[in-house]
């Protein structure tokens, strides 16, 4: 009865109402996984559950059990940031910070999708690899909103680094 | 109080008039204009990497022992009385520990609302919180639910039983129409002003347009919920907030439960978007009570729903702009009227004409605004209150006339730049609009544009380009206070409750302390977002950044003295005076003679100091009585409208500013862009639904309020005329509204120009597109 | 406090439903939204550990849909052309998130006149597997749908799978939608069309809408216009007048019912474009 959160085993909440997102955030004191909406409409929540991105606060934290959750908190590993971090700050791909985790934790599984060849609904013919453009990013980005407008920012930095994984 | 406040800043404005401009603030430009240090460096965001962590911590994550959690229940009526509250199951649910209603809620005063007669103020609502048996707006909060968990609380609300007698309300934008307000001011401009008989220049004008345009209320969807931690000590109580209004809130606070000023502490380190959102409201005096009641910490986040009903938007506006020319296309009437939303116990007007006052010059004007007293949720500023709406119907209006004379709307523009304020006469600070133009349509390639709509076709596609002038004015808060202390080690810190919600203020104002002390960037920290630090006011109307450059520049000029007396005799400086001295190289250096010079850590030294401190706040802004002084922006936008389904693409938008001196391009960039993103959402897709016979938001949540997801939104080009502002500290303006404004107005342009459809209701949806009559 | 359960076996699961207020919780991405709460209503029945929910297996009868199956997984799936339709509706519901945990079968339960799986399920003539503990019965899709919001399905009932009949996995199949900006959360009209196309013509058409009228529907009047035409004619038979007249679409808050007809018959007829295209070789 356990989930093993930024790999560490972590024994389940005992409300079985929580949120994966409430979980993270107000039992364990990790709060870079951000609340926006409550709602599976902003995408703050972003979390990666067996490497796959899903949306925490839709989640309940029990449906976690057995599995591996990573956080923004575990993307880096001391001091040094993961790439996709080094980016969002190159490209300035943030203003207040807050839809940024869910950003990064999106981009994260992203660029994993995107390699495995996971079509998207602006990629045209679905049975080819989508080609690693900026609408593509725009399109698989889209359920993560900003409202400071870094729009433009977020997809230079992934972009960037999408392009330095392919080389 | 309007009339008396119109007379009141009439006066000042005539008596500043009189003074000569040396001895005002600006009147001698700030010496750190032109000069080429920290300012103007691309530095980046200094709490970057606390925020790509996930490190940045929200008001609504504090960690603290025995913490418990709140939940609201909204009134789902527009007016009435509760006629019955039954609160016992909830108050047996597991892990309750208080329900707080109108009949236990501590008695507790109104909150001033916030206003220019009232700077210290912050309510956004006039209304009592939790005081008595009476609902006046959709969505006002019945109860508080306090419990052991979140889950726990969201539990027990749901089983709070709320039974009403409803009475009529007003929620009818047209009903209200015949019974509007007609206030003496509009902020501190006076309401109603004209020159000349404009209706009857329309109605002779060679050429004339004369429309309606509407817009919808919006709402400004910060990503972070508002959120707070309230915790008392005794006496002494401290709220982790998200708020723009740090020391404002501690004050408002303190004024309500009856404490000093300084056993209340507000901190707000970071805040997760604002736009005018993030300010008082009912909810922190909820938690507050909460919080004594049970004399445990309390957190209240509201939901995104309760956001949408319980802090106000934008209000809804139908205005009239009708512009009369002559037959070279110069103005001859200029008349932007109309109506919008502000019940009594609302604080913001929405000044949607107050741009157009400056915008054009004419021979004869009439603007004014009309309030509705519907019964709503108290609206609010939200990015460029006033303009980002008014500059969508003037600026529309001036395309409509641009089209009917065949003239280039550049052009039209152009013929229409006024030398001094239309109205006032006073002198602009600086306004290069005309070189805005001119740089933007080189740019753009404006010259690509075909003069006849529906000409440009790809495929199903038609193309086309519009442009659209924005404006906002400068504003610097009086009052702003700001601690330097700086060690013998040569590092300073520098202190105001002010906030930054990834603007950059610390980090540019760390750049502007690095020039104005002359101390290289790491010798700088930027303290902010707590009430016990020196008083800032709100950080609100563009006006933070210019008005903490004042008091860093008073308190650095505070700080030249105390150092010259601490130098004492001697010193290379024995002797000198404040005017002779300027702080470069980490010390004070003589201007005549630069070989006499010591450094701070020198003079603290010999002075058996281990730091030096002052404070100072800025000087009056008595500038902006002085010369009219506003930013500018031209807006090119060039868009695909599907000549089928109605669909509408940007492809292309650019933003020329006019706005003074950047203090930080790469910052620059992201705060410009971001509002012509927001607008851009204005422009397309957003609107509050509202049912206006329940009085009810219908779409309260991001999945049905749509602000612009990163499909929606091109790259865009963002650009500057770089001119320093003479008049204001750094030669800089504020630039946090200005990229919204002009926008909406700059694609509804472009969507005429591909389609033939004018359309003058907000937002541009397809099936509008597809409805609308063509020209 | 036992307000979540987990069956492992969906004996197990009616046992539990038997008892009544049981709300089955599958990618929960309607769910929360529906309640408009943090915390969920009542007991709370996740259906995801059932085996025989997830995955796609085929057979001589055709194809069956395990209920739990997420959009991601249906967007993965190597799978007939004929669900082409599916897939592509797969990839649009909401954000990469959502598709992640938002599943087939939870969608229809929800039966949101929107949802977006429902017309390419409709053009495969599809029906739902209901298990109750009174035995299994099947339905067709468009009985199941019986309202905004309504289903057949029983309090005590679990559906557990869709299944798509051999006859209908022929043919190709094309899936549209628009909204009320570039990237669409909640659609203004979906539709989907699947062709059989024999020597140039039509051989057989099935057409459905989303999100114009209460619930999705096919469009018989249109299918057998569309029936036995020449390709290349096909788009152009697809009349509005007809459109409209099987539709009864909602004047809403995202665009007027005269425009959602409209819009749905261009659809339609661009579906149709696209799927009578002739394929280079």
């Amino acid at each position: 009865m356990a989930i093993t959160i930024n790999g560490t085993e972590v024994p389940l909440p005992e409300d079985p109402r929580m949120s994966l997102a409430e979980f993270l955030r107000d039992g364990l004191h990790l709060t870079g996984t951000k609340i926006g909406c409550n709602q599976g409409g902003c995408g703050a929540c972003t979390v990666l559950i067996d490497g796959q991105r899903v949306l925490s606060c839709l989640t309940l934290a029990v449906q976690a059990e057995g599995r591996e959750v990573t956080t923004i908190e575990g993307l880096s590993s001391g001091d040094d940031l993961h790439p996709l971090q080094e980016a969002f700050i190159a490209h300035d791909g943030f203003q207040c910070g807050y839809c940024t985790p869910g950003q990064i934790c999106a981009a994260t599984a992203m660029l994993r999708e995107l390699a495995e060849g996971m079509p998207s609904s602006v990629t045209g013919d679905l049975s080819r690899p989508a080609p690693l453009t900026a609408e593509e990013i725009r399109e698989r980005m889209s359920g993560n909103l900003c409202r400071c407008g870094a729009h433009n920012g977020i997809i230079a930095a992934i972009l960037q680094v999408a392009q330095e994984g392919a080389a | 109080m309007s009339r008396v406040q119109n007379t009141l800043i009439e006066s000042v404005r005539k008596v500043v008039g009189w003074v000569p401009e040396r001895w005002l603030p600006g009147g001698t430009p700030d010496p750190l204009i032109g000069r080429h240090g920290a300012v103007g460096t691309q530095l980046a965001q200094l709490d970057g990497p606390q925020k790509v962590r996930g490190a940045a911590r929200f008001a609504a994550e504090v960690p603290l022992e025995g913490l418990c959690y709140a939940a609201l229940v909204n009134s789902p009526v527009t007016r009435g009385r509760i006629t019955r509250l039954d609160t016992a199951a909830a108050e047996a649910a597991p892990g309750v520990l208080l329900v707080l209603t109108y009949r236990n809620m501590p008695r507790l005063g109104l909150v001033p609302l916030m206003g220019v007669t009232n700077l210290g103020a912050v309510g956004n609502s006039a209304l009592p919180i939790l005081q008595d048996d009476q609902i006046r707006y959709n969505g006002q909060v019945m109860a508080l639910v306090l419990a052991e968990t979140q889950q726990q609380a969201d539990h027990a609300a749901r089983l709070i039983d709320l039974s009403v007698d409803t009475a009529p309300a007003l929620s009818d934008f047209q009903a209200a129409k015949p019974e509007a307000r007609t206030p003496a001011s509009i902020l501190v401009e006076r309401n109603e002003q004209s020159a000349g008989d404009a209706e009857a220049a329309l109605r002779q004008a060679a050429f004339s347009t004369d429309a309606t345009y509407t817009t919808p209320g919006h709402n400004h969807a910060a990503i972070e919920l508002h959120g707070v931690t309230a915790h008392w000590t005794g006496n002494r109580l401290v709220l982790h907030d998200a708020t723009q209004a740090v020391a404002p809130t501690a004050a408002a606070l303190a004024k309500l439960f009856g404490l000093r000023r300084e056993d209340v502490r507000v901190l707000s380190p970071f805040v997760g978007g604002g736009f005018g959102a993030k300010g008082f409201w009912d909810h922190q005096v909820l938690a507050v009570a909460a919080a004594r009641m049970v004399d445990r910490p309390v957190r209240l986040m509201l939901s995104r729903e309760a956001v949408f009903r319980m802090v106000g938007g934008r209000s809804p506006t139908e205005q009239r702009v009708a512009i009369g020319a002559d037959a070279e296309g110069r103005f001859t009437a200029l008349i932007h009227t109309g109506y919008s939303v502000m019940p009594p116990y609302s604080a913001s007007p929405e000044q949607y004409t107050l741009g157009t006052r400056s915008l054009y010059r004419a021979q004869s004007y009439r603007f004014g605004q009309k309030h509705l007293d519907l019964d709503i949720v108290p609206n609010t500023f939200m990015r460029a209150p006033g303009e980002s709406v008014g500059s969508f119907a003037v600026e529309s209006a001036v395309d409509e006339l641009a089209h009917a004379m065949d003239i280039d709307p550049v052009e039209l523009r152009l013929r229409n730049e006024p030398e001094t304020h239309p109205l006032t006469g006073t002198p602009f600070s600086q306004r290069a609009l005309a070189t805005a133009w001119r740089q933007g349509a080189d740019r753009f390639g404006w010259d690509a544009r075909s003069t006849m709509p529906r000409a440009r076709r790809d495929g199903e596609w038609l193309l086309g380009m519009g442009c659209a002038a924005g404006n906002f004015p400068y504003v610097r808060m009086p009052s702003g206070a700001l601690r330097i202390r700086l060690t013998r080690d040569g590092q300073a810190t520098l202190s105001t409750s002010a906030q930054d919600m990834g603007m950059g203020t610390a980090t540019v104002q760390t750049q502007h302390a690095a020039d104005r002390l002359g101390l290289p960037l790491d010798a700088i920290t930027f303290e902010m977002g707590d009430s016990d630090l020196p008083a800032a006011p709100v950080a609100g109307g563009s006006s933070q950044t210019v008005s903490i450059a004042a008091a860093i520049a008073a308190a650095a000029s505070k700080l030249t003295v105390e150092l010259l007396r601490l130098a004492g005799n001697a010193s290379p400086l024995a002797g000198l005076r404040a005017g002779e001295v300027r702080l470069a190289e980490g010390g004070l250096v003589c201007i005549e003679d630069p070989t006499r010079r010591e450094t701070y850590g020198d003079i603290l030294t010999r002075a058996g100091r281990d730091e030096i401190s002052v404070t100072e706040t800025g000087a009056p802004p008595l500038e902006i009585f002085k010369y009219a002084m506003l930013s500018h922006s031209a807006n090119f936008c060039e868009v695909r409208v599907s000549d089928v389904t109605g669909e509408l693409r940007v492809t292309r938008l650019l933003g020329v500013f006019d706005v003074g001196t950047i203090l930080n391009p790469r910052m620059a960039v992201s705060q410009l862009r971001g509002g012509m993103i927001m607008g851009l959402g204005m422009a397309l897709s957003e609107e509050v639904l509202f049912d206006e016979r329940s009085g009810r938001i219908m779409n309260p949540g991001l999945a049905d309020y749509h602000i612009p997801a990163h499909l929606d939104v091109p790259e865009i080009d963002v650009t500057w005329t770089g001119i320093p502002d003479p008049r204001s500290p750094l030669g800089a303006r504020g630039i946090g509204e200005i990229g919204i404004t002009g926008v909406a107005a700059a694609i509804a342009n472009a969507v005429f120009n591909a389609t033939g459809k004018r359309l003058r209701d907000l937002p541009l949806t397809l099936d509008r597109l597809i409805g609308a009559e063509g020209a | 406090m036992t307000d979540f359960l987990r069956p492992a076996t969906v004996e197990d699961a009616l046992a539990l439903m038997a008892a009544g207020g049981v709300v089955p919780l599958a990618g929960g991405t309607d769910l929360y939204p529906a309640t408009q709460r943090r915390a969920l209503p009542g007991l709370v029945l996740d259906v995801t550990g059932l085996p025989g929910l997830c995955g796609i297996t085929t057979g001589p009868a055709g194809l069956r849909i395990g209920a739990a199956t997420t959009w991601t997984a249906l967007a993965r799936a190597t799978l007939p052309p004929a669900l082409a339709a599916l897939q592509q509706a797969a990839v649009e519901v909401g954000g990469i998130q959502i598709q992640n945990a938002g599943t087939i079968g939870g969608n229809l339960c929800n039966a949101s006149p929107a949802a977006d799986g429902v017309p390419p399920l409709l053009v495969l003539d599809t029906e739902v597997e209901l298990v109750g503990h009174r035995g299994i019965r099947r339905l067709p899709l468009s009985q199941f749908l019986t309202g905004p919001r309504q289903t057949a399905r029983q309090a005590d009932e679990l559906l557990t799978a869709l299944h798509i009949p051999a006859s209908a996995l022929s043919g190709q199949s094309h899936f549209r939608k628009l909204g009320a900006r570039a990237y669409l959360v909640i659609s203004i009209a979906m539709v989907a069309v699947r062709l059989d196309l024999q020597a140039g013509r039509i051989s057989h058409a099935a057409l459905a809408v989303g999100a114009c009228s209460a619930t999705a529907c096919r469009l018989p009047q249109v299918e057998s216009a569309l029936t036995g035409a020449p390709a290349a004619e096909a788009p152009a038979l697809i009349r509005d007048a007809d459109v409209a007249a099987a539709l009864s679409p909602l004047d809403d808050l995202r665009a007027t019912a005269a425009y959602r007809s409209g819009a749905a018959a261009e659809l339609l007829r661009r579906s149709v474009a696209t799927l009578c295209q002739p394929v280079p070789a």
